[in-house]
């Protein structure tokens, strides 16, 4: 709660303003019977038209200054709360953004979201609420003590004593629900990560007629969110007959003692109404007060849960003294480098150590699960070695300034993820700057122009969220061309190439021969390891061997063994004897 | 300072017909706003718990006669027991009064207990038949669709509904009840100034239907505009890896903040607008207090016989009672309209056609041969622009078949529509000389195992990832599966070999152990038809080739669809089908293609080449 406050602090004055203009209205309503009681003593009682008329016209014109204040409150408030939502949707997702992938681990994606539209909703509508009634209702408590104290002390003890043990009883209430709501939420996550799974993966549900299944684990998943939220309204909703039962209790104590006093000649009988009246306002308050109760529980649950994202340690930083290192020829080594994943215990990388030379052009070659794609992601930093260092341009990677260094890499992940939005913005992904003709040949280098001219609306054409009216081939050459605008000094190539056909992929590699970029690929395919300077091998994290083709076909078995694979022994035999 | 004083008048107004053009967007049906409607199903789902709903009733109905006979009680209490100092009576009244309020407290309790469970429920119902429903709809429909902005729905929007059934109820029946109750007492007083109170009713009317014109399409603007933001995040969060590698949070926070901005601006107006109607409510309420008095006032100094001081001042207090309940009320329907803008985006959800809708007459099939017959099959994802063009051929039981051709040739469209996926727009799709629109998709697909291109995964264990093949197989039946699919030996590395929960980002697997998880699963499936859709793209070669023999012997006395690029994974294949530009140019075997020395020869001669180059 401590990091939800300060969101509030730019808006003091609107905030000053909504107040104001609340007790405005209040003041009109506590004004309104002192009114009357002129209209009947002063007017009807004294038979004074003029009397009645004044103050007719007085009571009018208050209704309208109470309209016009709380028409204006709702500006004000609105503007708080919607501005106060609007700051920290931003903080949350400034902080998301900044995020290492190890930090991803602890929130999932489903929950992130529920964290930045349902929890920020709820903080958002409190606030919204506190501006506009909920002062009302402790005011009234507070004053009502106040007035029937001055009206009879001795009497008035009864609500002194009754009304702390109840504020007491309320804030336990609330401690204990904001816990409950908490899992309320967390279970709104759960039935949200089973919707995304499903959208995510429904073809697959539909391939293998898994709907029921899918039905039956998200109806579980609902029961459980509906068994939590009854649980924790529950909770709440019992305030409302505890306070009732107290309050009226006091009714009755009071009655008691108002008789005896009464008897004793100590209080009038008026002063007995006064306070039973006063009692009565109260717990009329007081019921509005288990509606605040729920929604400022469900607020400290969902402030909690925003302050978790908000306080997060993001463990991949710049460091301290990171320079803005120009990449300026390329060359990558990578020096004794292991690494495993965050949370788990087996190393993924062993010991790696290699160097790249500056526009070389170098394959990783190696089986499924071999550590390639984990290797390739070192490289800009999305995560860090525990061992060992890379070096790009001989410096330390982790000096470079994290954007400097992303910005001059060009990276083509193995799911070519798009986004929503058109041809030409997603390869302007890759260069935000970049012209129409850069990003033309962009497209052409990577082999997607001509298909791109034969869509409807050519470089405007909108794809859909995962650009699903694209194939996957065409699909891996746009985010190719992405990778390509930005005319990195580094381009990394996770498979990319492995839906085109050799025609296609041949023409690419190709084209990509006059770049002066350093190019490294992760590949499956000899043809492709053929078109490279140097060759990587690796084996269960471990580099196996490395060299050009030719010297891998002499040094390595395993190298010998892929390539028999896919071009079979006869071709192999009549290669070698060619030799 | 100044600035922060005037800003809330700053925002930007868009009119309503802008709104509404907005809010029934592009895949939405064009319909007017209907909220009786929306509120007439909203009533369907909470009347499934008629028994309940009674009880809650009869539970407003005891505590609001409780709440009523306390006070009353109470005053005779002071009268007749005090005043008089009759300590024995004010003994038994304290008795009497003592059991109103428990009564009290309890109905009370039980009304909020039940209708938690009520609204719950309704909400629950309405979240699963959505869900169901989505199960339903056709991949078109997902397609076109941000998932984000689908989530939005089934949370978001669905809070809404909740959040005001919850209260709603039961306020609004007590609202009824006090209204119904302080109306004939005011009559009994006076008809004339009754008459006066209720004058407030027609300026409520039309202040009302003024806001909530206005209020109705603001929320739902308000909640679209929240699914919006929610499907950026989601789109943005599974695209991290991207938005990380090119150093593009700025540009995606600038997005968002556009977005953020405009669910600011939606809800600042929504939340503005809706503001006012308690404000209009004390406004009536409070003018009708004064007209009271001043009416009333009048009336005695003109020597009314029926309205004294007396009656003034018991009216007014009566009217305050009248208006209060018609004052929650409006509150009520203020919350009532962010629900109905809620529901409304539910519904409309559920009302896209369900998949097998059309389709009435479609059958179980038993048994399958799986002989496979496309006739002059065309196809377009959007009008105008095939993707597939007159396509015909024929695949013999347990044939295997293999589509070739460069990307976007229309290859993964053939196993979309083998699938029905999507269904031909022209032509027709036979699976043993039957039209596969007669079939039901679920029996359709159930003879038929997928190895898709996006090797997908669940969030949970390994081997729930393979018994998606099928559910029944035993543990044993599972781990062989594995070791078919060459899958086993990774696993076993794993920490919990199988037992070992998969993260819901494949975090710490690789694309190609994804796709060896996706092949176990088909094999466990165990279908009559066999599709294979680029299978092995991610997997290196030595471990292809050894999985090829399991796929081999996978293959035998099935028809098999297998999509592959590197052409000597599909030279055994019975028949090659060569696309271009969505049209079939070629089909025979490997041999007879070559010699035919068209568009596969030459294919096949660039690879080869390609070897004779090493």
């Amino acid at each position: 709660m401590k990091r939800i406050f300060p969101f509030l602090t730019p808006y003091r004055i609107a905030i000053t303003i909504a107040l104001a203009l609340m007790l405005m209205e209040l003041a009109v309503e506590l004004v309104q019977p002192l009114l009357i009681a002129k209209i009947i003593d002063d007017g009807i009682l004294q038979q004074d038209l003029s009397v009645v008329m004044l103050w007719g016209g007085v009571l009018i014109g208050c209704s309208f200054v109470a309209f016009f204040a709380g028409v204006t409150n709702s500006f004000y408030s609105s503007h708080v709360s919607q501005s106060f939502g609007f700051d920290i949707r931003k903080s949350l997702y400034d902080k998301v953004q900044a995020f290492s992938f190890t930090n991803f681990t602890k929130f999932p994606t489903s929950s992130l979201i529920t964290r930045l539209t349902n929890d920020v909703t709820m903080l958002q509508n409190t606030v919204f609420m506190s501006l506009r009634i909920m002062m009302r209702a402790p005011l009234l408590v507070i004053g009502s003590v106040i007035l029937a104290f001055i009206v009879h002390p001795g009497l008035a003890l009864v609500l002194v004593i009754s009304v702390p043990v109840l504020l007491f009883f309320l804030i336990f209430i609330m401690s204990k629900a904001g816990n409950l709501f908490k899992q309320v939420q967390e279970r709104v996550d759960h039935v949200n990560n089973v919707m995304q799974e499903n959208l995510v993966g429904i073809r697959l549900i539909k391939a293998f007629l898994r709907a029921r299944h899918e039905m039956n684990r998200f109806k579980k998943s609902s029961e459980v969110l509906m068994d939590k939220t009854v649980k924790a309204l529950r909770l709440i909703e019992v305030t409302m007959p505890i306070i009732l039962l107290l309050m009226n209790a006091s009714i009755l104590v009071i009655l008691w003692m108002g008789s005896v006093e009464v008897a004793a000649n100590q209080a009038s009988v008026g002063d007995v109404v006064a306070i039973v009246n006063y009692a009565t306002r109260m717990t009329g308050a007081l019921s509005i007060v288990t509606m605040i109760i729920m929604v400022f529980s469900r607020a400290k649950a969902s402030g909690s849960r925003i302050s978790d994202v908000l306080e997060t340690d993001i463990d991949l930083v710049d460091r301290e003294a990171s320079e803005n290192f120009m990449i300026n020829h390329g060359a990558i080594s990578f020096d004794n480098v292991s690494f495993r994943y965050p949370g788990t215990n087996t190393n993924v990388l062993r010991n790696l150590s290699f160097s790249i030379k500056a526009g070389e052009r170098v394959s990783i070659l190696g089986a499924t699960g071999s550590g390639k794609s984990t290797l390739f992601q070192l490289i800009p930093r999305l995560y860090d070695v525990d061992e060992g260092e890379i070096r790009i341009d001989h410096q330390d990677i982790s000096s470079f300034k994290l954007e400097h260094l992303r910005q001059q890499i060009g990276f083509v992940p193995q799911e070519a993820m798009l986004f929503t939005g058109s041809v030409r913005e997603n390869i302007a992904w890759g260069d935000l700057n970049a012209s129409f003709e850069e990003i033309k040949a962009a497209a052409e280098r990577a082999q997607i122009h001509d298909t791109i001219m034969k869509l409807p609306k050519k470089y405007d054409t909108l794809l859909g969220q995962k650009g699903v009216n694209l194939s996957g081939g065409q699909k891996q050459r746009l985010s190719i061309a992405r990778a390509l605008v930005r005319k990195p000094a580094i381009l990394l190539m996770d498979d990319s190439t492995s839906a085109l056909d050799m025609k296609t992929e041949a023409k690419l590699l190709e084209a990509l021969n006059d770049l002066s970029c350093t190019t490294v690929m992760i590949t499956q395919k000899i043809s492709t390891t053929m078109a490279s300077d140097h060759i990587l091998l690796l084996d269960e994290g471990e580099l196996l061997a490395q060299g050009s083709h030719q010297e891998l076909l002499k040094t390595s078995p395993l190298y010998l063994k892929i390539v028999e694979s896919q071009i079979g022994k006869e071709a192999l035999t009549l290669v070698q004897r060619g030799n | 300072m100044f600035k922060e004083v005037i800003k809330p008048f700053q925002y930007k107004r868009r009119s309503l017909e802008e709104i509404e053009q907005s809010n029934t967007g592009k895949h939405d049906k064009k319909k007017a706003q209907d909220p009786v409607g929306t509120l007439k199903k909203i009533w369907f789902y909470l009347a499934m718990n008629k028994v309940k709903l009674s009880l809650v009733i009869l539970m407003v109905l005891i505590s609001s006669a409780m709440a009523l006979l306390g006070p009353f009680l109470v005053g005779m209490g002071i009268d007749d027991f005090i005043v008089t100092q009759d300590t024995d009576g004010l003994i038994q009244l304290l008795w009497i009064l003592g059991i109103i309020y428990i009564i009290h407290s309890l109905s009370s309790w039980f009304q909020a207990v039940w209708m938690i469970r009520i609204a719950q429920n309704t909400v629950f119902t309405m979240r699963t038949r959505l869900f169901n429903h989505l199960q339903k709809l056709p991949i078109p429909f997902f397609d076109k669709r941000q998932h984000g902005e689908l989530m939005s729905r089934v949370t978001n929007d669905m809070e809404n509904v909740s959040s005001t059934l919850n209260s709603s109820v039961i306020q609004i029946v007590s609202s009824l009840l006090t209204l119904i109750g302080t109306a004939s007492v005011m009559l009994y007083l006076s008809p004339l100034l009754t008459l006066i109170a209720m004058l407030v009713i027609p300026a409520m009317y039309f202040g009302l239907k003024w806001i909530t014109k206005r209020t109705g399409r603001l929320f739902k603007e308000q909640q679209r505009n929240l699914g919006e933001i929610n499907g950026y995040i989601q789109e943005t969060l599974s695209g991290q890896r991207i938005i990380k590698t090119f150093s593009q949070e700025k540009k995606v926070i600038g997005q968002f903040e556009e977005r953020n901005n405009r669910l600011r601006l939606a809800g600042f107006w929504a939340q503005t607008f809706s503001g006012f109607i308690p404000k209009l409510m004390n406004f009536l309420n409070n003018l009708s207090f004064a007209v009271i008095a001043l009416v009333g006032a009048v009336l005695v100094l003109n020597g009314s016989e029926t309205v004294t001081i007396g009656v003034i001042v018991i009216f007014v207090e009566y009217s305050r009672q009248f208006t209060r309940p018609l004052n929650d009320l409006a509150n009520q329907f203020n919350t009532l309209l962010s629900a109905i803008a809620g529901a409304e985006r539910v519904f409309d959800i559920m009302q896209e056609e369900e998949e097998e809708i059309d389709e009435a007459e479609a059958v179980e099939v038993e048994d399958l041969d799986g002989e496979v017959e496309f006739s002059r099959v065309s196809f377009a994802y959007e009008k105008d622009e095939e993707t597939i063009t007159d396509v015909s051929f024929t695949v013999l039981p347990g044939h295997t078949a293999a589509f070739v051709g460069p990307t976007g040739a229309g290859k993964t469209t053939m196993i979309n529509l083998l699938s029905r996926f999507y269904d031909v727009t022209d032509g027709v799709i036979r699976m043993d000389g039957r039209d596969i629109q007669t079939i039901k998709r679920s029996s359709l697909r159930s003879h038929m195992a997928f190895v898709l291109q996006d090797s997908f995964l669940f969030e949970g264990t390994v081997r729930e990832n393979i018994r998606y093949g099928s559910l029944t197989a035993t543990d044993e039946e599972v781990e062989k599966a594995a070791e078919l699919a060459n899958a086993a030996s990774f696993i076993r590395k794993m920490p919990d070999q199988f037992d070992t929960v998969l993260q819901a980002d494949g975090q710490g697997i690789s694309q190609g152990q994804r796709q060896l998880l996706s092949i176990a699963r088909a094999i466990l499936a165990d279908p009559k038809i066999l599709v294979l859709d680029e299978a092995t793209s991610s997997i290196d070669t030595i471990t292809e080739i050894k999985i090829q023999e399991a796929l081999q012997r996978l293959m035998e006395g099935r028809t098999s669809f297998v999509i592959a690029h590197r052409l000597n994974t599909i030279q055994n294949a019975d028949q090659i089908f060569v696309l271009n530009n969505g049209q079939l140019i070629e089909s025979g075997n490997h041999e007879a293609l070559i010699k035919q020395k068209g568009f596969y020869a030459d294919l096949h001669n660039s690879q080869l080449r390609e070897k004779l180059v090493l």
